[in-house]
């Protein structure tokens, strides 16, 4: 109950603090919201708890995580695209960013929020996706995969952890570069995605690398390739869609800290610096070893280009789904 | 055999280590809490707890998150039964019979054999936990979108006995139930249904702010629209046990609860919930006096208490046997584990048995201390409806309100709750019953995710209902009911509804 206490005494600190504005005072001078969009315990949130306790020892001044969640992140991020732009509230959001508004495109939505109203601070970790099947399955190599897929369009079926969500745009993307058909039968979450290719009710299915290790080392799912621009440190043996010859089939679910458009370039300077000195902390990377997500930093023009590289197979992985029912 | 009671004996050594006690007391302690607050429930327990248990090595922290999410089960009834608001999801039904027990005066009793039941329950469910984890989560694995909906299917015909008064309304109440579940952004395409721009609403109406509101806040705004304030019950101390007669009607519902809700935890979904409704259904069908459910019936407590507990044990099978989620508790579970570099997968078991049989043991442990916490509390419980109805009320709602609030801090679901603290009010001024408008909203999402998934399996064929063995063993059973009911219709024969219905209007049953 202590604890409780204690959280719930830091969520109404921090949020309300923002309001009492101060002009003149160095950043920073009271504590940073760091906002995850999604629920404790998926990867926003545990990549977020980390980086949040490295920043406050970097910066000297308390940083709090908060689960702002809903609508697949698109509350949490709208949240923080709305704030005010002081340093005070920031942004720790995956891959599905470019994802959302390109999507509220597709149904002619007003978008809850766009990419530029976001400032990139910093690329924190990105896991390539990799491509499994069920042991039993007839597809040793992702190039027997994707032959039999040719010869029996929309008949090989794969979950996902929703419509639009990373694990379908992996999917999409391979889907794209090998002018392949698949079947997509989405999940709600990532976790019943699994049980669905486990239980063998579908038949491939792409994910982070963490995840699905344990079942390939029981025996149960085969890793046929990943979708990184390298291969995954612990499956030295899987190829990457690249190296068979697909290069639009790179995907990564990777986490990255934002502020919201407008603020300061000194706070963001001061932000961008405290964020490489936090990821180099030994307590950081010893939390993010046992997560086994590989740290891939990038900052300024550099995780500008990935963004911006990545944002652009996203839309147009998310063009080519279009809407669905339109398709029949 | 021998291998299991040597396992246990390490996992014992575990679990009655200091350390570890202290946390599966702290667990269990925010659990019953967590239970208690109105709205807050498991999830948001564990949730907000998960940052906390980050610095605590992995068995600690398991031991004490799985303490609050049967600590609530626990908790869970006890508003319920003594305001009418259900203290979680899954306390809905308890509602019904624990309330209307409290308003005859035998609140101590209700309290006191929600937590027995809940014990025995939680007891028996970690011993089918122990011993038949692996196979049963191969078998959970099994049930794919086709036999989901086949079960959830089954689910809905539960209907038929939720309700004492007409047939009419309360189908009319699961159909609105069933249109509210389709609130938010659709599964399968994306599109945002319902949501007029709110964004929010993407994710549906939450089961928490539906149930609070149609029972609680109506509840609050019926007392307060009488002329005259309610009676204060004053509990007498030799009224809180429950008496001989009370403990032998509540014995086979607490057993057929447990059997019912380890197998349902053990299937996907929000499985802690439906149990409850389900054990209720059945209750009120096996039962010779279900004229009596909605009127304080015993069994009406029994069940539905301990089937959500042995759900909890349940749900921990596909966690720990295979290291997939059964639902958003799990889920957290999981993700606590693999914060501490334990990866959950099907190998756990072998390469982390300290963790496995301390958990088990430390599972055997929590219960009892639930046990030893919440008796004595009953009495303690049934005194704050000593407390005028002025004082009392507002202060739930204050409570309501921010637990509704703390689940996901959206002010959304605040709004949500106090309209359907409204509608709730309404639809009881008209004699609706309510409590199949939260079946509706807990199933709709999950029938309509079932369905299209098969769909899409199946590239649009119907078939792939009856070509799967569990899926048609369902669907059969559910037909079979079905039918019995029609066949008592078709021959005029009245069953105990009509019976009650014509006692009620004091005319004699032909």
């Amino acid at each position: 109950m202590r604890h409780r206490g204690l959280v719930a005494l830091a969520v109404v600190v921090a949020l309300s603090l923002p309001l009492v504005a101060a002009a003149q005072e160095p950043y920073p001078s009271r504590p940073i919201t760091l906002v995850a969009p999604f629920p404790p315990g998926g990867v926003a949130d545990l990549t977020a708890r980390p980086v949040a306790a490295a920043m406050e020892k970097v910066l000297k001044n308390p940083v709090g995580v908060v689960n702002k969640t809903g609508a697949a992140g698109a509350v949490g991020m709208q949240f923080v695209a709305t704030s005010k732009p002081d340093g005070y509230t920031l942004l720790l959001a995956l891959s599905s960013i470019s994802i959302i508004p390109e999507a509220d495109k597709i149904f002619d939505r007003q978008p809850a929020f766009t990419v530029d109203q976001f400032a990139p601070i910093a690329l924190i970790s990105a896991d390539p996706t990799i491509l499994v099947v069920r042991a039993e399955s007839p597809w040793k190599t992702a190039k027997e995969f994707i032959e039999d897929a040719k010869k029996r369009p929309g008949q090989i079926s794969y979950s996902s952890s929703g419509i639009y969500g990373t694990l379908h745009m992996a999917m999409e993307l391979l889907s794209h570069a090998a002018g392949i058909k698949l079947r997509h039968i989405p999940a709600a979450g990532a976790g019943p995605a699994l049980t669905a290719i486990l239980g063998g009710h579908v038949d491939a299915l792409a994910s982070g690398p963490a995840v699905v290790l344990p079942h390939i080392k029981s025996g149960k799912l085969r890793a046929l390739a990943g979708w990184g621009d390298k291969r995954v440190a612990a499956l030295p043996e899987v190829p990457t869609f690249r190296e068979l010859g697909y290069p639009e089939a790179e995907f990564y679910i990777w986490a990255g800290l934002f502020a919201p458009k407008g603020t300061p370039e000194p706070v963001l300077a001061k932000l961008r610096e405290a964020t490489r000195a936090a990821v180099a902390e030994p307590e950081f990377k010893a939390a993010m070893d046992k997560l086994e997500t590989p740290i891939v930093f990038k900052q300024g023009q550099e995780f500008q280009q990935f963004f911006d590289a990545d944002a652009r197979r996203l839309a147009a992985g998310v063009r080519k789904v279009g809407r669905v029912e339109d398709k029949k | 055999m021998l291998e299991t009671l040597s396992n246990l004996g390490l996992g014992f050594s575990v679990a009655l280590s200091p350390p570890i006690l202290m946390y599966a007391f702290v667990g269990c302690l925010v659990g019953t809490l967590v239970g208690v607050l109105p709205g807050v429930g498991p999830l948001a327990g564990i949730s907000l707890l998960l940052p906390a248990t980050f610095g605590l090595d992995a068995t600690r922290a398991i031991v004490m998150l799985a303490g609050i999410y049967y600590g609530a089960m626990y908790g869970g009834s006890t508003t319920s039964i003594l305001m009418r608001i259900p203290g979680e999801a899954a306390s809905v039904m308890t509602c019904i019979d624990g309330y209307a027990m409290a308003r005859k005066g035998r609140a101590g009793a209700a309290l006191a054999i929600a937590a027995v039941g809940s014990y025995i329950a939680g007891t028996a469910s970690v011993v089918g936990l122990m011993l038949l984890a692996p196979p049963l989560a191969d078998f959970a694995l099994r049930f794919g979108p086709p036999e989901h909906l086949a079960l959830l299917l089954l689910g809905l015909l539960v209907l038929a006995y939720m309700s004492s008064g007409s047939m009419l309304k309360s189908l009319a109440m699961a159909a609105f139930g069933l249109l509210l579940g389709m609130v938010g952004i659709d599964q399968m395409s994306g599109y945002f249904r319902f949501a007029y721009g709110v964004v929010e609403l993407g994710d549906g109406l939450g089961v928490v702010p539906v149930a609070v509101g149609l029972f609680g806040v109506a509840e609050i705004l019926a007392t307060a629209g009488q002329p005259t304030a309610p009676k204060v019950i004053k509990p007498r101390l030799r009224e809180l046990l429950p008496s001989r007669q009370e403990w032998r009607e509540s014995i086979a519902p607490i057993g057929r609860g447990t059997v019912l809700g380890f197998l349902v935890g053990i299937l996907p979904g929000s499985a802690h919930i439906i149990s409850s409704f389900v054990s209720y259904a059945v209750e009120k069908r096996v039962s010779r006096h279900p004229e009596q459910f909605g009127h304080g019936a015993v069994a009406g407590v029994a069940g539905p208490e301990s089937a959500n507990n042995a759900a909890t044990s349940g749900a921990m099978v596909p966690m720990l046997a295979l290291g997939v989620p059964s639902g958003p508790i799990p889920a957290v579970m999981l993700a606590a584990m693999m914060v501490h570099g334990v990866s959950p997968g099907p190998l756990l078991i072998q390469q982390q048995p300290a963790l496995f049989w301390g958990f088990i043991a430390s599972m055997y442990v929590g219960n009892v201390v639930l046990l030893v916490l919440n008796l004595p509390l009953v009495g303690l419980f049934v005194n704050i409806l000593r407390v005028p109805y002025p004082y009392l009320y507002p202060a739930i709602l204050v409570f309501s309100i921010l637990g509704v609030y703390a689940v996901n801090g959206s002010v959304v679901d605040v709004w949500i709750m106090l309209l359907m603290g409204v509608l709730g009010w309404v639809l009881r001024k008209l004699d609706f019953e309510t409590a199949p408008i939260v079946l509706g909203v807990v199933l709709a999402p999950l029938i309509e995710l079932s369905m299209r998934q098969s769909l899409a399996m199946s590239d649009g064929s119907y078939m792939i209902f009856l070509t799967r063995p569990i899926a048609v063993v369902l669907l059969a059973v559910g037909a079979v009911l079905v039918l019995m009911n029609l066949y008592t219709f078709l021959g005029r024969r009245l069953d105990w509804r009509a019976r009650l219905a014509m006692a009620e209007k004091g005319e004699e049953a032909p």
